[in-house]
C-alpha cells in the first residue's frame, strides 16, 4: 500500500478504510467497510450488537488484521502496525486499570512505552491527567477511581502519544447524566482542540446525535448508512413531526390528529412516554388552506385542549433511523 | 494544544526494561510477592524447627537437615514462579489489561521479556531467605558452601525454566483459574515423583525417570553432592535435563509466545511469527532428541556407581596365597549421626576358581578403655556373600558405617573361604583398615531455632508493612 505524505492538521483525512472484510472461520464480521475521517471530526459508529463495530475498531488498531482491504492511518498503510499504533489513541470498551498504581503512575507508564524519556512521560501525563479534569486525584490509586474518573483517565492515557486518531469505544457506558455530558464535552475538546479524528462507538444514539459530525451504521457486517449526522437524519425521515403532550392525554391526540390536514398515521413512539409520531403525506408543508402543517398539527390538539409539551418537525432523530434501517435490533 | 506531533522514540531505557519496573511495582509493592515470601518464609520455619526437632530424636546428621531445607527451598521457590508465570498474561487478559499494552507500538517479545524477568525476580529474595535457615542447620558443616553453590545453580536453572513454563500455559488460556489449574497440575507431575521413597525409583528404569525430570534430577545430585559427598564429575549428567528443560520453555516463551502474543488465548502473531515458531519447534525437537540420546548413560553409568564413596583412595592390598583384599579408604572423620561408604574389593589371584566367601565387616575400638563396638547397631551391612571367583576374577562390595558414638576406630573387613569340610579349614583374608575418627554430635537445640523459625516470618512481615506504609506516604487517600 502507498503511504502518502500526511499532513497533520483540522480538514486533512487523517483515517481512511477501504473495503475492509474480516471473517471468523466461515462466519463474516465485517463486509466491506469504507469510511474516511478528516482531523477535527468526529466520526460516530454505531450498529446492534454483533454488527462487526469492535471488530472494525480492533482492525483499526491494528490489534487484529483484516481478512481484506486496507486503511490508512495518518497517511501510515495497514502493512505498518507498530508505526500505526504510535499515531492512535484507544480506550477500548472493557479497559482493565492496575489498581494499586496512581493514576499518575499508570498514564506515566504509557508515555514511557510510547518512547518518552521518565522526566518527559511524567510531565505529559500531568497535563494529560489535568486536561480530563483529574488533577486533584492524580496521586490517588486506581483503586479508589470512579467508573467515571476511570473513564477519564483511560482518555488520558489514549492522548498521551499525541494521537491523530482516537478511537473511543463507550466511553459513556455505565457513567450518570452528568458524567455523560462532561465527558461528550472531553470527546468534543479532543477533536476540536487537538485536532485529532475521533471515532465514537455508542449506544447512546442520543450522544452521537449530539457530539458527531458524520456517522457509520453498521448492521450484520455491512455498512447500511453513512454520511454526515443531519443528512442521514433529514435524509430518512424528513416528512415526520414528532409531538409531546401529556402521557394521559396520548391518547386522546392521537385519535384527534388522525383526520388532521397532511397526517397520513400517528403511531405511539416507542418507548418514550407522551410523544407521538406523526407521518404526513409527501411535500405536505402546507395543507389546502395555505396554513403550515405543524400549525394544524397544532390548532387540532388546542381544540382538542390538549396541552402541546413540545414539538419536533424537519425530519426525525437518529432513533428512529437506526431502529427503521436496522429493525430495531439495538439493545 | 498541538496535536498529531508524533513522540520521541529516544526514552534511553529498553522496552522491556520499562514493562518489568512496572510489573515488579505491581508485584513488589502491590504486595503479592511479599505475601507470598510471607508463607514461604513461614515454611522454611516450620521445617528447620521440625528438622531440628527430628535431629534430636534419630539423629539427623546436618548434610541431611541441609540437603532438606534446600530441597524444600528450591520446590517452594519454583512454585512461586509458577504462580507467577501462570498469572502473567491470562490474568492481563482477564483483568482487560492486556489490550492497553498491545495497543502500544511495543514489540510483543519485548512485553514477555519484562514480565517474565518480574516474575522470576522472587527467586532471588526466597533463596537470600533461606539461606539463615540452612546456615542453621549445617552447624559449621561444609555442605553450607556447597548448598549455597548449587542451590544457586538449580534455583537458576528451574526457576526461570518452571516461570516460563507458567507463562507459557498462561499465554494458551484467556481464564486465569484455567492457566493456574494446569500450570500447578505440570508443577505437580514433576514433583510429586520427589516424594516417593528411594525404593520406588530402583534399576535403569526407575533412575531413568529420575533423571529425566527436571525436579527429581536436581534432588538426587543435590543429594548425593551434600550428604554422600560425591562429586561434579560422577554427577554432572543429572544436570543436563534441568538445563534442556530450561531451554525448552525458554525457547518456547521468546521464540514461540514472544511473537505471537495477542489479545486472544495462543494464536498466531506478527509477521515472521511463524517463522520463529518454526525455529522454536525445531529447536525443541532437536533438545528431545539430545536427551532421548543421552538419556541412558547416567542411567546404566549410575548402576556401577551408585555407591561409590567420594572419599576414594589408592587400594592397599592384602595378600595371601589366594585371594587379594582392597579397600578404597585409609582414614576419614565424621561427626556422630553421619554415616561413612566405602568399597571393598576381592581378587582371585590363583589360577583356580576360589570358594565361595562370607565378607565379614569389623569395627575396632582403638581406645582401650572405650565402649564394646557392636557392628550390628553401627551397619545394616555386617556380612555379605559372595559366590566363587574364577581366576583372576574379583567383586566389588559397598559397605556403610553409621557413627554411632564418638571416638577412635579401625573398621576393616574379612574375607572367609568357605572350608572344604568339617575336617579343613581355610585362610581368612582382611583388608586394610580405615582409620575412622569419630567427633561429638552437636546438639541443635529445637528451642534455639525457634528464633530463627519466628524471626525469619516476622522480619518478611516486617518489610511487608514497611513497604504498604512507604506506598501509603506516597499516594493520596482520596475516595
Amino acid at each position: 500500500m502507498s503511504t502518502p505524505e500526511f499532513r497533520a492538521g483540522q480538514g486533512h483525512e487523517v483515517l481512511v478504510a477501504r473495503d475492509l472484510h474480516k471473517s471468523y472461520g466461515a462466519r463474516p464480521a465485517l463486509r466491506g467497510l469504507s469510511f474516511s475521517l478528516k482531523g477535527g471530526s468526529i466520526l460516530g459508529f454505531l450498529g446492534p450488537n454483533g454488527a462487526g463495530k469492535t471488530t472494525a475498531i480492533r482492525i483499526l488498531t491494528t490489534i487484529i488484521e483484516p481478512s481484506a482491504g486496507s486503511f490508512l492511518v495518518a497517511g501510515l498503510g495497514s502493512d505498518r502496525p507498530r508505526e500505526i499504533r504510535r499515531r492512535i489513541g484507544v480506550l477500548p470498551e472493557s479497559l482493565g486499570f492496575p489498581g494499586n498504581m496512581t493514576g499518575l503512575e499508570f498514564v506515566t507508564f504509557y508515555g514511557r512505552l510510547y518512547g518518552l524519556s521518565a522526566g518527559k512521560a511524567r510531565t505529559k501525563a500531568q497535563a494529560m491527567i489535568q486536561a480530563v479534569g483529574l488533577k486533584q486525584r492524580g496521586r490517588s490509586l486506581i483503586k479508589s477511581y470512579s467508573r467515571g474518573m476511570r473513564q477519564r483517565l483511560g482518555i488520558a492515557r489514549a492522548l498521551i502519544n499525541d494521537p491523530a486518531v482516537v478511537f473511543l469505544d463507550e466511553p459513556t457506558l455505565g457513567l450518570d447524566p452528568k458524567g455523560q455530558q462532561e465527558l461528550q464535552g472531553l470527546v468534543k475538546w479532543i477533536a476540536k482542540e487537538r485536532n485529532a479524528g475521533v471515532v465514537l462507538c455508542s449506544h447512546q444514539l442520543s450522544e452521537v446525535e449530539t457530539v458527531c459530525d458524520e456517522v457509520v451504521i453498521l448492521s450484520a457486517g455491512r455498512v447500511v448508512t453513512q454520511g454526515a449526522v443531519s443528512d442521514v437524519i433529514g435524509g430518512s425521515e424528513s416528512n415526520v413531526v414528532r409531538v409531546h403532550v401529556p402521557e394521559a392525554a396520548r391518547s386522546d391526540a392521537r385519535q384527534a390528529l388522525q383526520h388532521a390536514p397532511g397526517v397520513v398515521s400517528v403511531q405511539a413512539s416507542d418507548g418514550e412516554a407522551g410523544w407521538l409520531r406523526i407521518e404526513l403525506a409527501s411535500e405536505a408543508s402546507f395543507s389546502s388552506n395555505g396554513q403550515h402543517v405543524n400549525n394544524g398539527i397544532l390548532n387540532v390538539l388546542i381544540a382538542s385542549k390538549i396541552p402541546v409539551l413540545g414539538l419536533q418537525s424537519g425530519g426525525g432523530r437518529l432513533q428512529d433511523v437506526f431502529l427503521e434501517i436496522t429493525q430495531g435490533t439495538i439493545q | 494544544m498541538s496535536g498529531n506531533a508524533n513522540v520521541g522514540s529516544g526514552s534511553g531505557s529498553p522496552t522491556w526494561w520499562i514493562v518489568m519496573r512496572k510489573e515488579l511495582h505491581e508485584l513488589w509493592v502491590g504486595g503479592k510477592a511479599l505475601t507470598l515470601l510471607l508463607v514461604y518464609t513461614i515454611l522454611l520455619g516450620v521445617l528447620t524447627w521440625v528438622l531440628a526437632s527430628n535431629s534430636e530424636l534419630s539423629l539427623i546428621p546436618p548434610k541431611e537437615m541441609v540437603y532438606e531445607t534446600l530441597k524444600a527451598a528450591l520446590a517452594v521457590g519454583v512454585f512461586i514462579g509458577v504462580i507467577i508465570g501462570a498469572d502473567s498474561i491470562s490474568g492481563e487478559r482477564e483483568r482487560s489489561t492486556l489490550e492497553g499494552l498491545l495497543l502500544t507500538p511495543t514489540s510483543r517479545r519485548q512485553i514477555i521479556t519484562g514480565k517474565f524477568l518480574a516474575a522470576a525476580s522472587p527467586w532471588p529474595a526466597a533463596f537470600l531467605v533461606a539461606l539463615p535457615y540452612i546456615w542453621l542447620l549445617a552447624q559449621g558443616d561444609e555442605a553450607f558452601g556447597q548448598a549455597v553453590l548449587w542451590g544457586a545453580v538449580f534455583g537458576t536453572i528451574l526457576t526461570p525454566a518452571f516461570t516460563a513454563m507458567g507463562m507459557f500455559v498462561s499465554y494458551w488460556c484467556n481464564s486465569n483459574r484455567t492457566s493456574l489449574f494446569v500450570g500447578l497440575g505440570v508443577y505437580l507431575f514433576f514433583v510429586l515423583p520427589t516424594q516417593l521413597p528411594g525404593s520406588a525409583q530402583t534399576g535403569t528404569a526407575g533412575r531413568f525417570l529420575q533423571w529425566v525430570n527436571p525436579m527429581q534430577a536436581p534432588d538426587f545430585f543435590l543429594e548425593k553432592i551434600l550428604v554422600n559427598n560425591r562429586t561434579l564429575g560422577e554427577l554432572w549428567t543429572w544436570i543436563i535435563v534441568p538445563a534442556a528443560f530450561a531451554v525448552i520453555n525458554l525457547a518456547l516463551i521468546f521464540l514461540y509466545a514472544g511473537p505471537g502474543l495477542r489479545l486472544e488465548a495462543g494464536g498466531a502473531g506478527e509477521a515472521g511469527g511463524a517463522w520463529t515458531r518454526r525455529k522454536a519447534t525445531a529447536a525443541g525437537v532437536f533438545l528431545i532428541g539430545a536427551l532421548g540420546a543421552l538419556g541412558p548413560i547416567p542411567a546404566l553409568a549410575l548402576q556401577s556407581n551408585q555407591e561409590t564413596p567420594a572419599m576414594e583412595v589408592q587400594a592397599a592390598p592384602a595378600r595371601t596365597a589366594s585371594l587379594v583384599m582392597g579397600i578404597d579408604m585409609e582414614f576419614v572423620t565424621v561427626r556422630a549421626g553421619e554415616s561413612v561408604f566405602y568399597e571393598t574389593t576381592v581378587t582371585n589371584s590363583t589360577t583356580q576358581t576360589s570358594p565361595d566367601l562370607i565378607l565379614a565387616m569389623n569395627i575396632i575400638n582403638l581406645d582401650a578403655l572405650g565402649d564394646i563396638v557392636d557392628p550390628e547397631d553401627w551397619s545394616p551391612q555386617r556380612t555379605q556373600y559372595q559366590g566363587g571367583l574364577a581366576p583372576g576374577g574379583s567383586a566389588t562390595h559397598s559397605w556403610r558405617v553409621n557413627a554411632i558414638l564418638d571416638g577412635d576406630y579401625m573398621i576393616y573387613t574379612v574375607a572367609i573361604p568357605q572350608p572344604a569340610g568339617q575336617e579343613a579349614t581355610t585362610h581368612p583374608v582382611a583388608s586394610p583398615g580405615i582409620h575412622l575418627t569419630v567427633t561429638p554430635f552437636t546438639r541443635l537445640n529445637p528451642g534455639g531455632v525457634l528464633p530463627f523459625a519466628i524471626g525469619g516470618p516476622v522480619l518478611v512481615l516486617i518489610g511487608l508493612l514497611y513497604v504498604y506504609r512507604r506506598r501509603r506516604r506516597g499516594i493520596d487517600e482520596g475516595g
